[in-house]
């Protein structure tokens, strides 16, 4: 093989106190991938991105980017990497021109290059216009968007962004999709994304991990962590004109089809490829001389999958704890 | 180089789009001095005084009985007897002495043959304020001798005290100056540096920083460098309005050497509170606790300075914090430099004081850092 990791971490904790909020994750991302991490808040994803773009040390375990020790190699490791944090990080006293040329410094980056890589990015997100416009005067949408030409401004290996779309409207974060989508192919990007939206994995990752409680509960392409649940796409048809039992054991006979039944004039029907098998159940029920009045379909979601592992839909953020006595603004280990 | 550059840019930047920080750091400074100048009234102490004797008659020893008197009553004099007028004069431009008493040879003789004796007075009127308590306390005691020459004769020779000072006019408010240009020198350091840190953690902006190659290095020289061009150009900025204002057009008198050294002087002082914010500040992160730590600084470095009240008239526990206090220094070396038109030998003492301190709380304030979230 010799293909090195772009991500390879093995049984990576991390506690906080008594807390562990990351409890052994063993990973591997390949070059070129786009890889997904879906969990709720206080799932430690933003425990894992810090461990891996360097900002913490973990307890025990091992991390590497591209090959690198993440620990020992931190400061060349950084090189290599674009990170979008989850917060906002732009300074809103700073032009978005100037947010990316002195980040582009803080890289080593020449005058000539860095003019030509910031145009060609605050072109390809949409910012040229407003590049002199203080970062003050940006939407949401306008900074994220930002943040993440600011991560590609030195051409990492491997883009790291942590809920990029958390907070954004529907439309901007659609933008940041197809964004996304661009800059992949653009630069041949290993991508690494978390997020706790489901449509976000499902639309942009070539593998998803669920994590939970700081466990990785299940990580595969998204049709294939479908396929490992015995939920399947449920077909819902209003049957008139024929015989309901009869019509059941003809269904059944159909390829893909797990399982039917009926209720009154309803029949539902189970099956791998939901939408596939549409035509050919209209098609059969009309043959043995029924009348559909009426076809649903209900396509097993990434929702499915995440409750069949964790047991529950996406939980609420736990509250952070802030000092009683001196509020925010003393370190957080003086604090109870 | 590139990296620590791009931090400092990023500050001047930032400085310049705030032009009411700009405003007030030059007016604050201003302000603060002429409402303090103006309320400070106290009675001072324990000012250090050579009394040099050289006529060693009756009516020498009763000035001296006098004096004594008020250095052991309202111990407002600290009388050093010196044998060397010249020894008296050089502790007096040093600083060792607030001022100088002089009883000329034959001065009873004169007293006695009734011909005009004079004794010379010499003030350190660098320092207003303890200059006129010295004068006053001086003129009060010997007026007694006046009062017993009127009893025991009725003829006696004029008597007369002449005070002479030793520097050019200066009055009360240009005598603030090094105190308006060390309070600048310190809002520039506490708003500039360190704070910038603090609102870079506090905004949620320096995570991005950490994410980069950057090196704490980087970072902290890059807030330093960025916070003592800054402090430095205010520092000038407040010198030149506050001499305008009181009058003291010092760049008359002054040397292309004695302006380097002041500038040494603002530069080193600068470093040196700019080391120690890091100190301070390195773990914070809420610019509400700067504001409160700012405040308290301030007050502990800037009274015990000898800015505005002369320390040796302070008990003997703040003396010994005023001799480790770095803006005593700056103030010493900006006295000198500003009024008695002195060179490097009369502030070199200060000057090595400022560099260590200002290395000490560098290198400090970095290991305060912390590369980290
Ligand atoms: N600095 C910290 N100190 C203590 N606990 C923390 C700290 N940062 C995160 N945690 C806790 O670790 C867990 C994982 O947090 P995080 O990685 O931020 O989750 P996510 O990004 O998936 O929402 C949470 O329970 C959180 O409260
Ligand atoms: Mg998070």
């Amino acid at each position: 093989m010799g293909n090195v990791k772009a991500i390879e971490t093995v049984d990576l904790v991390k506690r906080y106190g008594t807390l562990t909020a990351l409890g052994g994750v063993s990973l591997e991302v390949p070059e070129g991938e786009f890889f997904g991490l879906l969990g709720p808040n206080g799932a430690g994803k933003t425990t894992l991105i810090r461990i891996l773009t360097t900002l913490l040390n973990p307890t025990s375990g091992t991390a590497r980017v591209m090959g690198l020790d993440v620990v020992k190699e931190s400061s060349n490791v950084r090189g290599l990497i674009g990170v979008v944090p989850q917060a906002m990080t732009s300074d809103l006293d700073l032009t978005g021109y100037e947010t990316m040329d002195i980040y582009a410094r803080f890289y080593g980056m020449h005058r000539a290059e860095r003019r030509a890589r910031i145009d060609e990015l605050l072109d390809m997100v949409g910012l040229r216009d407003r590049a002199g416009d203080l970062v003050a005067t940006y939407s949401g949408g306008m900074r994220r968007r930002l943040e993440i030409a600011r991560g590609l401004v030195h051409k990492p290996s491997l883009l790291i962004l942590d809920e990029p779309t958390i907070g954004l409207d529907p439309q901007s974060r659609h933008v940041v999709w197809e964004l996304l989508e661009r800059f992949r192919k653009a630069d041949r990007l290993t991508i690494l994304l978390t997020t706790h939206y489901m449509e976000e994995a499902e639309s942009l990752c070539d593998r998803v991990a669920i994590i939970d409680y700081g466990k990785i509960v299940a990580l595969d392409t998204v049709p294939g962590l479908k396929k490992a649940i015995p939920q399947k796409d449920s077909i819902e048809l209003g049957v008139a004109g024929v015989d309901m039992d009869r019509a059941v054991e003809w269904v059944k006979k159909l390829p893909g089809v797990t399982s039917a039944s009926f209720a009154e004039s309803t029949l539902t029907v189970f099956s791998e490829h939901g939408a596939e098998a549409i035509p050919a159940l209209m098609e059969g029920l009309r043959g043995i001389g029924g009348r559909v009045t009426k076809v649903t379909l209900k396509e097993l979601s990434l929702e499915d999958v995440f409750i069949h592992y964790t047991g529950r839909p996406i939980r609420e953020e736990e509250a952070k704890k802030v000092s009683f006595l001196l509020g925010a603004g003393v370190p957080s280990k003086w604090g109870k | 180089m590139h990296r620590f550059l791009a931090i400092f840019e990023r500050d001047l930047r930032k400085f310049i789009r705030n032009p009411l920080v700009v405003a007030m750091s030059l007016l604050m400074p201003i302000i603060y001095l002429v409402i303090l100048g103006n309320s400070f009234q106290g009675e001072l102490k324990n000012l250090p005084v050579a009394v040099v004797d050289l006529d060693s008659g009756p009516y020498s020893r009763k000035i001296m009985e006098l004096l004594a008197a008020v250095e052991a009553g309202p111990a407002t004099l600290e009388l050093v007897r010196v044998a060397d007028q010249g020894f008296a004069m050089e502790g007096l431009r040093q600083g060792v002495f607030k001022a100088a008493i002089v009883i000329p040879g034959g001065f009873s003789r004169d007293v006695m043959r009734r011909r005009l004796s004079e004794v010379g007075l010499y003030l350190d009127n660098a320092e207003t304020i303890s200059a006129m308590t010295i004068r006053a306390s001086v003129t009060a005691a010997l007026s007694e001798l006046r009062d017993e020459f009127v009893s025991i004769r009725e003829e006696r020779g004029e008597f007369r005290l002449r005070d002479m000072e030793l520097y050019r006019k200066i009055d009360y408010d240009q005598t603030l100056i090094p105190g308006v240009v060390i309070m600048a020198i310190f809002l520039g350091a506490m708003t500039t540096g360190a704070f910038n840190m603090v609102m870079d953690k506090f905004l949620g902006v320096e995570e991005s920083y950490f994410l980069t190659p950057l090196s704490k290095t980087d970072i902290v020289m890059g807030l330093i460098a960025s916070g003592l061009l800054i402090t430095t150009v205010l520092a000038l900025v407040v010198l030149f309005l506050g001499s305008l204002m009181s009058g003291l057009f010092f760049w008359g008198g002054m040397t292309f050497m004695t302006f380097v050294l002041m500038l040494a002087v603002i530069v080193l002082s600068t470093l040196g509170l700019q080391g120690l914010m890091f100190m301070i500040m390195g773990r914070i992160n809420h610019p509400r606790i700067v504001g409160v730590l700012g405040g308290f600084l301030n007050v502990i470095l800037f009274f015990p300075s000898g800015a505005i009240y002369p320390i040796e008239s302070f008990p003997g526990w703040l003396k010994a914090f005023a001799a480790v206090n770095p803006e005593t220094y700056s103030v010493h070396a900006m006295r000198a430099l500003l009024f008695k038109g002195a060179g490097l030998q009369a502030v070199q003492g200060d000057l090595v004081f400022l560099a260590v301190f200002a290395v000490f709380s560098v290198l400090f304030g970095m290991l305060a850092f912390k590369r980290a979230l």
